[in-house]
């Protein structure tokens, strides 16, 4: 059966929408760049819920929506990674499993900014802090199922045995190196204040900075390494 | 003796690990800046609290990583020339030695958590527990890296392929030892001015 490469392109593009979608409508819309400090009183956090609850509900409906995008981002890649590691490699599933379930942190922890801005008027402020801290724990502590795709993706990726590899060495050790930096937010439900904080310069600006700079990266070259597979099979089969 | 005269690359191991050598010391550059600029903010807590580190455990330490990287470059010298027996003596020698980093750093933090000290104290122990337990991750991956390079010496053919796994695993090991020599003098010895 012939390989079909058709709307890999469109699905590897998924992760630059999702990427678009996060910053404007999670980061920008839902007050998460950078969010509020956990050491703030819950009425600020409280008053904010009341004040933009139909920019929040906005931001994070969208949100939502295009979280899936992740997951079908990370399909393309196992698409092109299939042709390095094989169809059969444990590696592949990790990469493919380790993207989809990174939407289930993404999609929860905005279900729960958006629980806070649907009736903010009757919640407490304590309430409303919470569940701006719960959604906080979770969309940082759930790294462990994006650091498992991304350690999968470079190890797998490293195996290319092509003389031009379709994803670079460098790429695959940035990426292994990044999903182990991820283990840096086991820190974070310790601090309210300082570098390991959720607003911290190494939980937040640091961690956040390597993956909005990896996604990139990883679709870059999976978009160039598809033209390259499209030949790679149409050779085969002229061959056969 | 097949690894004798084999083509050698610019660096040793695998030439994209540099990116994740390079990225890794970078953090750790912003590490001990933000413990340099936590320091300038309120030097005496800083010094009353590296007062409370026993040196003796860092001086070990640091001993034991310098000879456990020794005997990683014994390691990575056999396996270039081929000698199997050597590669696994040196092997050994360097987990042995280096487990022994594992040993002191477990009586360390036991010693502090039963004297009431965590990364909640202060802000020194914080970044005293967080940067040394971020570089003993970096220690218990090396070590399991290392295992992995033991099991393959012992029946992997000693050929260009596993010269290279065992330069990269050596580079790792070795950047474990310096990341400990800049965390040593930073949180053990370095003194008010």
């Amino acid at each position: 059966m012939v390989d079909d490469f058709r709307h890999v392109r469109f699905c590897a593009w998924n992760g630059m929408i999702f990427m678009a979608v996060f910053i404007l409508f999670w980061g920008v819309m839902g007050h998460n760049i950078p969010p509020w400090a956990g050491d703030l009183p819950a009425k600020v956090v409280a008053d904010w819920f009341r004040a933009e609850q139909n920019i929040i509900r906005t931001g994070m409906v969208i949100s939502m929506t295009f979280t899936v995008c992740y997951c079908v981002w990370g399909l393309a890649i196992g698409k092109v990674m299939r042709h390095v590691t094989g169809p059969h490699s444990i590696l592949l599933e990790l990469q493919i499993w380790g993207a989809g379930l990174t939407v289930v942190p993404v999609l929860v922890s905005n279900s729960f900014w958006l629980a806070g801005a649907y009736r903010p008027e009757a919640l407490p402020d304590e309430t409303l802090q919470m569940l701006y801290d719960l959604a906080w724990l979770l969309i940082d502590l759930g790294y462990s199922v994006t650091s498992v795709q991304m350690i999968a993706l470079g190890v797998g990726f490293l195996q290319d045995k092509r003389e031009q590899p379709l994803m670079p060495k460098w790429v695959c050790w940035y990426s292994i190196w990044v999903g182990f930096m991820f283990t840096a937010e086991c820190l974070m439900p310790f601090f309210k204040t300082g570098p390991f904080a959720r607003q911290g310069i190494l939980n937040y600006w640091i961690e956040f900075s390597i993956f909005f700079i990896y996604a990139p990266i990883i679709t870059w070259y999976i978009l160039k390494a598809i033209p390259r597979l499209e030949r790679e099979v149409a050779d085969a089969g002229a061959r056969a | 003796m097949q690894a004798q005269g084999l083509k050698r690359a610019g660096l040793p191991g695998d030439p994209g690990l540099w990116v994740f050598i390079l990225a890794d010391m970078t953090a750790f550059a912003l590490f001990f800046l933000l413990f340099t600029l936590g320091r300038m903010g309120d030097p005496a807590l800083f010094e009353q609290s590296r007062l409370a580190l026993d040196p003796a455990f860092g001086i070990a330490n640091t001993l034991i990583l310098l000879t456990s990287s020794w005997m990683m470059v014994q390691a990575v010298e056999a396996v270039r020339t081929g000698s199997r027996r050597r590669a696994l003596l040196f092997l050994v020698l360097t987990i042995g030695i280096g487990l022994g980093f594992a040993v002191t750093k477990i009586v360390e933090y036991a010693g502090k958590i039963q004297a009431g000290i965590t990364m909640l104290t202060n802000d020194f122990f914080m970044y005293y527990f967080a940067f040394t337990g971020i570089h003993f991750l970096h220690f218990v991956i090396g070590i399991g890296a290392l295992l992995v390079t033991l099991a393959k010496a012992r029946s992997a053919p000693m050929d260009d392929g596993m010269r290279r796994w065992t330069e990269s695993v050596g580079c790792y090991w070795h950047m474990v030892d310096l990341l400990w020599i800049m965390l040593f003098p930073m949180l053990y010895l370095q003194r008010l001015s």
